[in-house]
């Protein structure tokens, strides 16, 4: 720790940096739980969509306060918990007010850690339906940064194809304190066959393999599936055993040692799960590993090694598992999530082999999607923000903090905020919800 | 006034500032130590935590108990109440209650940051109240947290006085006994580095107006602890009440409950009629 | 037999040289975790297990009840029942048998063997004197009384004794028993050296294979055998000075096993309840045979495994050529190089009541990954360390593959099984 972590860190520092303007950040909502506050749904036309999800998932909604254009804004009176906007009708440019007027009381009447959703459609149709659809995305960004103790705000594009049940199970997640550190994202649901409803333990009876599962983000991965009702086959390298076998027993999985880069890492995977006698519903690459250097001075032994561990060991895990017929292989309807990183999307100084990898994984998951499909098998990545772990614990202090500030939520993200996106990655549920990168970082002033 | 963080370079001897500790100061308004306390980067010693363990009853493991994280930190709370700008000492400070999470597993071979300040004194109806609040990080990440509540008896504060939370105690049939023998002080002192004298001397505790040697309310609810190790969750807050102390040698009762809140063991005396220690743990 | 029992796996911790890495676990935090490492692996954590059956050869009084201590600081169902046993170096050995009896008769579906052994925290006991006298002054009900119990005891009295590492009635270590035996069967230095160096290759060779991925789970910090010398020598081995038998004895500390650290345990099950709980199945445990020798009338202490092979073999049927796997015990380099020469010997083989001798091996399927040499040899341990290696090996080979281990052990016994791979 450096001599001005200490001071910032200390009572004083503390006290000090408030008066500056840094204020102690808001203590997010999270978990399997709704805003305490009502749910306002806000319909922009005809559509039935937003209505019809909300009663599939069985929650009763209130209508918006709509402001008039004035200078004196309409208020919500007790705060709502969240503002669904349903703007898939939403055409044309004039249009756009009846966002604003909806939006604006609801800015100053969310609750702390409340939702915005935006519900439009994927890029189509005339110049104008694409504008929209584009101003749609820098409204929702704006939103994010703009909401103030933790809220957030996220556009979903719902395929003109997919219905209620292919939204349901995104629909809750950004509902749901599980959604806590994804703000001013945007991804697709698509059409799917087979959708089932969302439940409370989703992955009930099923197998999912966590690699990296000893410590930090991959043990909180392991615990959260396993509270969904996942049976885990937790994997790190043979070294860290003993925490490995701990975080196995917790959570009544299996323990399995093994080095991801072996060339027969795929067939043991699949070997330990036939060996249990079940079928492979998921696999979660988590294992990575950062060797940061300019790239200057970075030679080929460690740009190998990070590509080797963080992308080359999951595509060649991967080839193996969707063997058809394999034992202990994935089964039809199966789930592959990568683990990216907005280091990677973005780019950073020191990180071009790291930045390689990640940005690597988005493009893997996302190829891999149209390929998949037709054994509805979904691949998607969740791609963390500033996390707080022992890795990025050894970040120097300074760059630290201001990673931590960077965002939108003013703090960094828990381990288990990107566990609980990969928990909605994984759902049943999630079947419209692939080839995406589900950006987990508060709204991170770096990247897309 | 304004305080700091001082970085100490070294674990602080206990020898002169518990001697300093121990001289009662008498002030009209109690007056805590302002600055944070603190220890960087400190390698955790396992022959020590091997020792910490047999005494206590816990199985090594590359996990550490909360317990010594707690025993980490004690050096600090002693250099604390030593300090001369503190007028609570702890001479006459009872140990009443202690809090402790544990955010996830701490690992044997991990480097500790730890610190300690003293917070929140209030009015009691014997003295005053007074929280020593530690925190052990690992890299940043904090890992642990615990507040160890003292009674300074004898001490006073403005306001109107703070009763203790107290868990609710029913007098009951222990689940089994724990015999407590007469050179257990001795042994926990020396893996706690504890040198306060009433655990180990039965002159100075009679000095102290105890009839025989105490043992250290860590020492208890570590133990209690211990029967509880292999079905304890990965992170999880466990507080304990001393309700009253145990002399050595000694034998106590004890029992577990388990409720939807989380477990708690309750050390009583021998027919289970009084409570020595109120532990609970919630995940 | 009723029910086919197989081996599912093993686990154990890395193995280290007394005084090493492991030096302040108890035989009970080794055992813990030993038994957490299998429940991990196997997905027990929190289930009723059958039966546990363990135990350790240098035993604390306060470890009477090690087995069942180390479950309840585990991760298994405290409602799992365990029982201690003892049959020294064999121990491990034997309580796989013990359990895959209960298991092929039907009295468990499934059950964990283990063995724990520190010799780093090896217990020291005092005199004879000392504890009489003891036991004599808590009895005296007057201070004169105690004052004059222990007034018997002199100085001499007072030091405290090591664990007895000699046989009671020959007065004579294990390694000593051994030089005898060493020279009898003419075991040159050379031979054992041989047999060290390969179990170092062989083992180190195992590990660079990840073969122990899935068999060993790290412990307090160490993830490999500490024993292991990859880059061992015959010239470095043969610089080494002897230990036993005299200044022309051929025994070093590199051709007999170091005191070690370490605790292993293996998962047993009926093969259908098995194959129900969708747990793996390695290998079967065919059968088991215990000998033992007149070693105080001049037998060798460490060969009463040949008897039991030979009877074994012929109880099954087979001979040594239909055994493809072959795991010796190296208490020492020279009692697998004297073993091996007594399976040859026709009229050794006659003298302890076979037909005739066992027969000569192929010594590429001897140790193929190595064996206590260079793994280590925490006693109680070992045989829960053989058994899910063996095993493992077996059901890599393809189902049929058989495998014999030899366990010499104190007190001139020996205990052979042989596991068949399914």
């Amino acid at each position: 720790m450096s001599a001005l972590e200490m001071a910032f860190t200390s009572r004083v520092g503390r006290k000090v940096a408030a008066r500056a303007g840094l204020h102690e950040p808001p203590v997010l909502r999270r978990g399997r739980t709704y805003p305490g506050g009502p749910i306002v749904l806000a319909t922009l036309g005809a559509s039935r969509l937003g209505a019809d999800t909300l009663a599939l998932l069985g929650r009763p909604y209130e209508a918006p306060v709509i402001d008039s254009g004035g200078d004196e804004v309409p208020g919500y009176g007790d705060r709502i918990g969240a503002l669904v906007v349903d703007a898939t009708d939403l055409n044309r440019l004039s249009d756009l007010e009846a966002l604003r007027a909806v939006l604006r009381p609801a800015l100053r009447g969310l609750e702390a850690s409340g939702s915005v959703v935006i519900l439009g459609r994927p890029p189509a149709g005339d110049w104008e339906q694409r504008a929209v659809t584009r101003a749609l995305d820098g409204i929702d960004r704006t939103v994010g940064k703009e909401l103030r103790r933790g809220a957030t705000s996220n556009l979903i594009h719902v395929d003109p194809e997919a219905g209620p049940l292919e939204l349901a199970s995104t629909l809750e997640f950004l509902l749901h304190g599980r959604s806590a550190f994804v703000d001013g994202q945007t991804w697709t649901v698509a059409p799917a066959v087979d959708t089932p409803a969302p439940s409370e333990r989703p992955l009930s009876g099923r197998t999912i393999v966590v690699t990296g599962a000893a410590r930090g983000i991959g043990a909180a991965i392991a615990r959260t599936l396993a509270r969904d009702g996942a049976s885990i086959v937790a994997v790190d390298v043979p070294p860290a055993g003993e925490s490995l076998a701990a975080v196995a027993n917790e959570i009544a999985g299996t323990a399995l040692q093994l080095d991801i880069t072996a060339p027969d890492a795929g067939a043991r995977i699949a070997a330990h799960v036939a060996g249990r006698g079940e079928g492979l519903y998921g696999i979660v690459h988590n294992a990575g590993i950062t060797r940061d250097k300019l790239l200057a001075n970075t030679d080929a032994q460690r740009w190998a090694s990070v590509l080797e561990v963080n992308l080359v060991a999951q595509m060649r895990i991967n080839e193996t598992l969707l063997t058809p017929g394999l034992p202990g292989g994935l089964i039809d309807g199966g789930r592959i999530v990568g683990v990216a990183s907005t280091s990677g999307l973005a780019g950073n100084k020191g990180q071009a082999n790291y930045a390689a990898s990640k940005a690597g994984v988005a493009g893997l998951v996302a190829a891999m999607a149209p390929d998949l499909a037709a054994r509805r098998i979904t691949s998607n990545a969740v791609a963390p923000g500033f996390i707080e772990t022992d890795m990025t614990a050894r970040i120097p202090f300074v760059q630290r903090e201001i990673f931590r500030r960077a965002n939108s939520l003013g703090q960094g993200g828990r381990p288990i905020d990107v566990a609980e996106t990969i928990g909605y990655l994984l759902d049943p549920a999630s079947q419209g919800v692939t080839g995406q990168v589900v950006r987990v970082c508060g709204q991170n002033v770096v990247g897309a | 006034m304004t305080a700091a963080t001082v970085t100490l370079d070294h674990v602080p001897a206990m020898g002169a500032a518990f001697a300093r500790a121990m001289v009662p100061t008498h002030r009209a308004a109690a007056r805590l130590p302002e600055a944070t306390v603190e220890l960087l980067d400190q390698r955790q010693d396992p022959e020590r935590l091997a020792a910490y363990s047999r005494v206590c009853g816990f199985t090594l493991k590359d996990a550490v108990p909360p317990t010594w994280l707690h025993v980490l930190t004690f050096p600090l709370h002693v250099h604390l109440l030593g300090a001369h700008d503190s007028t609570v000492r702890l001479v006459g400070a009872v140990h009443v209650s202690n809090e402790m999470t544990m955010h996830r597993p701490v690992r044997a071979d991990e480097r500790l940051t730890i610190r300690v300040h003293a917070d929140r004194l209030r009015p009691h109806a014997k003295g005053a109240l007074v929280d020593l609040v530690g925190e052990v990080s690992v890299d940043g990440e904090t890992v642990w947290e615990g507040i160890s509540t003292y009674l300074a008896h004898g001490a006073h504060t403005p306001g109107l006085p703070e009763a203790l939370p107290r868990l609710p105690f029913s007098p009951a049939e222990p689940h089994g006994r724990w015999r407590l023998g007469p050179g257990l002080g001795r042994a926990y002192r020396g893996v706690s580095h504890d040198p306060n004298p009433i655990h180990t001397s039965k002159v100075l505790a009679r000095a102290f107006g105890f009839p025989r040697p105490v043992i250290h309310g860590m020492w208890t609810h570590a133990h209690a602890l211990a029967t509880l190790e292999a079905r304890l969750p990965a992170s999880y807050r466990v507080s304990a009440g001393f309700a009253r102390p145990i002399y050595l040698p000694g034998t106590v009762g004890f029992r577990t409950e388990h409720h939807d809140a989380g477990t708690d063991v309750i050390v009583t005396t021998r027919d289970g009629a009084k409570p020595h220690m109120i532990m609970r743990v919630t995940p | 037999m009723n029910h086919t029992v197989v081996v599912v796996g093993g686990n154990r911790t890395p193995f280290a040289k007394a005084g090493g890495a492991l030096r302040e676990a108890s035989n009970h935090d080794l055992m813990t975790a030993a038994i957490d490492g299998l429940v991990a692996r196997y997905g027990l954590a929190g289930t009723r297990v059958g039966e546990v059956a363990g135990g350790a050869v240098l035993k604390h009084p306060h470890d009477f009840n090690l087995t069942r201590e180390a479950v309840l600081s585990s991760a298994l169902a405290p409602e799992t029942p365990a029982c201690d046993l003892q049959q020294a170096c064999a121990t491990g050995l034997e309580a796989t048998m013990y359990l895959a009896n209960k298991i092929a008769l039907g009295q468990l579906t499934h059950g964990i063997a283990a063995g724990a052994d520190s010799t780093s925290d090896a217990p020291i006991t005092v005199s004879g004197e000392m504890q009489r006298t003891l036991h004599a002054a808590s009895r005296a009900r007057s201070a004169q009384a105690r004052v004059k119990a222990f007034s018997r005891l002199r100085p001499s009295h007072l030091a405290p004794l090591a664990p007895r590492v000699e046989e009671p009635r020959t007065g004579l270590s294990m390694g000593e028993h051994q030089a005898i035996t060493g020279t009898r069967w003419g075991i040159t230095r050379e031979e054992q050296d041989d047999i060290a160096l390969a179990s170092h290759r062989n083992l180190a060779a195992a590990w660079d294979d990840g073969f122990f991925d899935d068999l060993v789970t790290p412990f307090l910090g160490l993830a490999k055998d500490a024993i292991l010398r990859p880059d061992t020598t015959l010239e470095a081995l043969a610089r080494l000075r002897p230990v036993f038998g005299g200044e022309h004895g051929t025994m070093t500390a590199g051709n007999s096993t170091a005191l070690s650290d370490g605790a292993a345990a293996v998962l047993l099950a009926d093969a259908d309840w098995a194959a129900e709980q969708g747990l793996p199945a390695l290998a079967r445990v065919v059968d088991a045979e215990v000998a033992a020798v007149d070693h105080p009338g001049g037998a060798d202490l460490l060969l009463a495994p040949v008897a039991a092979t030979g009877r074994l073999l012929a109880r099954q049927g087979l001979t040594i050529g239909d055994i493809d796997l072959i795991e010796i015990h190296e208490a020492f380099a020279s009692t697998v190089a004297a073993t091996l020469k007594a399976w040859e010997d026709a009229d050794h083989c006659r003298s302890v009541g076979l037909d005739g001798p066992i027969g000569a091996i192929d010594r590429s399927r001897l140790n193929v990954t190595g064996s206590s040499l260079a793994v280590g040899h925490p006693f109680a341990a070992t045989g829960a360390r053989i058994v899910p290696t063996l095993a493992k090996l077996l059901h890599a080979r393809g189902p049929g593959s058989r495998g014999l281990i030899s366990m010499c052990a104190a007190g001139g016994q020996g205990l052979v099984a042989i596991l068949e791979a399914v």
